[in-house]
């Protein structure tokens, strides 16, 4: 049976950051026995390690763009992502680069990574709860989530504006 | 770990040795996964590759390409070692939940003892091909030594970092040493006295404070005694301190201060010399833990009984002296938190370095390519600087520009990446 990881991303305590991780626990126990729902806080090696194992993964984040309405949801795939390889800090290896280091590492990594990325307001303040726009995207992205993954395709609710 | 001890003082709350056994423990696994990422993400680019060398190959990449898919496999292997050590410990490998106020909130079983005994034999092999990789690449390139030694990466500073009773190099816990830049212990204190030795220095231009030594004072960004600039993270570490305290570690140690000339080494690259040295420390200290019969026992946590009140804790991040320093109210709420992380303490020396360095490499009429500026670039990637901890902001990546000016002040080329609109 192919192996599923759901991953939130996002730090949980710094309000429209944790929009990953809510997503995350909307989707409990809504998935099958083969999905695997993760909430993490980190970020390039890191998420390397808890991609290995899996044939297809899905990660939400949250993201900003400039012009952005929040709670907008947004599919990227990888190849959309700037790479700055040599990076300054440890603090600072992509998520791009770490996955290429996988793949020619021969890791077993996931055939498919989708990325639903949700336009977020407020990520500078402490606080466990999301922005009134961006919680009615939580359970409207989980919904996605589940289609996508009955239906293998999937639609999203607006355009990233991207630079 | 810095806010695990700084609780423990809130608190009054002493933990019990176990409980101090397997902090430590938890700790030397996180040093072997960051100076792991660091020295094959972050310095070996420059070293395996080259400085000049092709941007598109100069990276963590283009490195295990070099060295072999073995090897790359190697690195991710002792990589996830450390972290599912720190994860069995606390719950999740990074932002881990094992720490409370007196201790731990869970021991080890035997079980879990024996595989994390086992990952830690196979981190002291790996710790030791990887200085021998660096001798191979680096050591033995006449070229890079010159480098490492030479003027553009020197600058003569204080050093400051946490000692045990004998003056050996310790991450989890002691007294902070401070030397000065011919080596001399001027220093020596706990860590709940840092408002005694640090005070902070503000400049128009930059949201992040200028820490300084208070008795030496701010003499603005100059080298040297008058100075009171000074410098933490591994080699910091290795010039404040008279030794390591396992024997691999310190035969790596003395190796390192015959090549580069003595003590103190004010030499910038060999942050990252220093780096595997201490890489060789945390893999023998996390085996000889590992097999510390009281590692198992369950007594790991003392409940607190005092009302909380204030409470300093200081650790050895991977990049530096952490301090954290918190205030509460008698429910153990915090009122008051004051943070001076590792790359705030080298924040004068980074930009001291980074200019010694520009100055030195940029030369009129010569061509300002991609390679000289990496070399500059070189000069704080010895830090392993995080600016996201260090400013509390999160800009995820990291906006760089360099002005040229010609003799009379006049911008002449400008670089730049991922500024602010």
């Amino acid at each position: 049976m192919m192996k599923v990881l759901v991953l939130g991303l996002g730090n949980p305590i710094l309000t429209d950051d944790g929009v990953g991780p809510h997503v995350a626990k909307e989707l409990e126990d809504k998935l099958d026995e083969n999905v695997t729902i993760m909430e993490a806080s980190l970020a390039g090696l890191n998420v390397l390690d808890l991609l290995v194992g899996y044939d297809r993964a899905i990660i939400i984040d949250s993201i900003k763009t400039r012009g952005g309405k929040a709670g907008q949801i947004y599919r990227l795939d990888l190849g959309e992502f700037e790479v700055t390889r040599h990076a300054v800090s440890t603090h600072g290896v992509n998520l791009v680069t770490a996955l290429e280091l996988g793949k020619m590492l021969g890791l077993d990594l996931p055939h498919k990574i989708d990325i639903l990325a949700i336009e977020v307001a407020e990520t500078d303040r402490f606080g466990e709860e999301c922005t009134p726009e961006v919680a009615r995207a939580i359970p409207v992205c989980a919904g996605m989530i589940i289609d996508e993954l009955k239906a293998g395709g999937a639609a999203c609710t607006g355009d990233a504006a991207f630079d | 770990m810095a806010s695990c001890k700084a609780t423990d003082a809130v608190y009054h709350a002493d933990p019990p040795p176990a409980a101090k056994k397997l902090r430590e423990l938890f700790y030397c696994a996180h040093m072997n996964h960051s100076h792991i990422a660091h020295f094959y993400a972050l310095a070996a680019p420059d070293f395996v590759l080259g400085p000049m060398s092709d941007p598109a190959q100069r990276n963590i990449l283009g490195v295990v390409a070099k060295v072999g898919l073995q090897i790359g496999g190697e690195v991710i292997k002792h990589r996830a070692y450390a972290q599912s050590i720190q994860a069995t410990i606390g719950g999740k490998a990074t932002h881990p939940v094992c720490g409370l106020p007196g201790g731990m909130s869970k021991s080890i079983t035997e079980e879990e003892r024996k595989d994390f005994e086992e990952k830690a034999k196979s981190l002291v092999e790996f710790a030791k091909f990887s200085i021998k990789l660096f001798n191979d690449v680096v050591l033995s390139n006449k070229e890079y030594l010159a480098l490492i030694t030479g003027e553009i990466y020197t600058m003569k500073s204080y050093y400051m970092g946490l000692v045990d009773n004998n003056n050996r190099v310790n991450f989890y816990d002691g007294n902070l040493r401070l030397v000065d830049p011919d080596g001399k212990e001027v220093a020596k204190f706990r860590p709940a006295e840092y408002l005694d030795y640090i005070a902070e220095h503000t400049e128009p231009w930059s949201y992040m404070k200028f820490p300084f030594l208070k008795k030496v004072g701010w003499k603005g960004f100059t080298e040297g005694k008058d100075s009171g600039v000074y410098r933490v993270s591994s080699l910091a570490r290795l010039n404040a301190a008279e030794g390591m305290a396992t024997p691999l570690a310190q035969a790596e140690y003395e190796r390192l201060y015959q090549t580069l000339g003595g003590k103190p080494v004010h030499a910038t690259l060999a942050f990252h010399w220093a780096r595997l040295v201490e890489l060789l420390y945390a893999a023998e200290r996390l085996l000889e833990l590992c097999r510390d019969k009281e590692i198992t026992s369950p007594e790991v946590r003392t409940i607190p009984t005092a009302t909380p009140d204030e409470g300093v804790g200081v650790v050895e991040a991977p990049r530096g002296v952490l301090i954290h320093h918190y205030k509460t109210d008698e429910k153990g709420i915090v009122q008051k938190v004051n943070l001076i992380v590792a790359t705030a303490h080298n924040y004068p020396a980074m930009n001291m370095s980074i200019k010694k360095a520009a100055q030195s490499l940029i030369k009129k009429g010569q061509e300002v390519s991609e390679g000289l500026l990496n070399m500059v670039e070189m000069a704080f990637r010895a830090y392993d600087p995080c600016m996201a901890c260090a400013t509390h902001t999160l800009p995820g990546q990291m906006p760089l520009e360099v002005v040229i000016h010609d003799s009379q002040g006049n911008v002449i080329d400008r670089f730049t990446q991922h500024l602010p609109s």
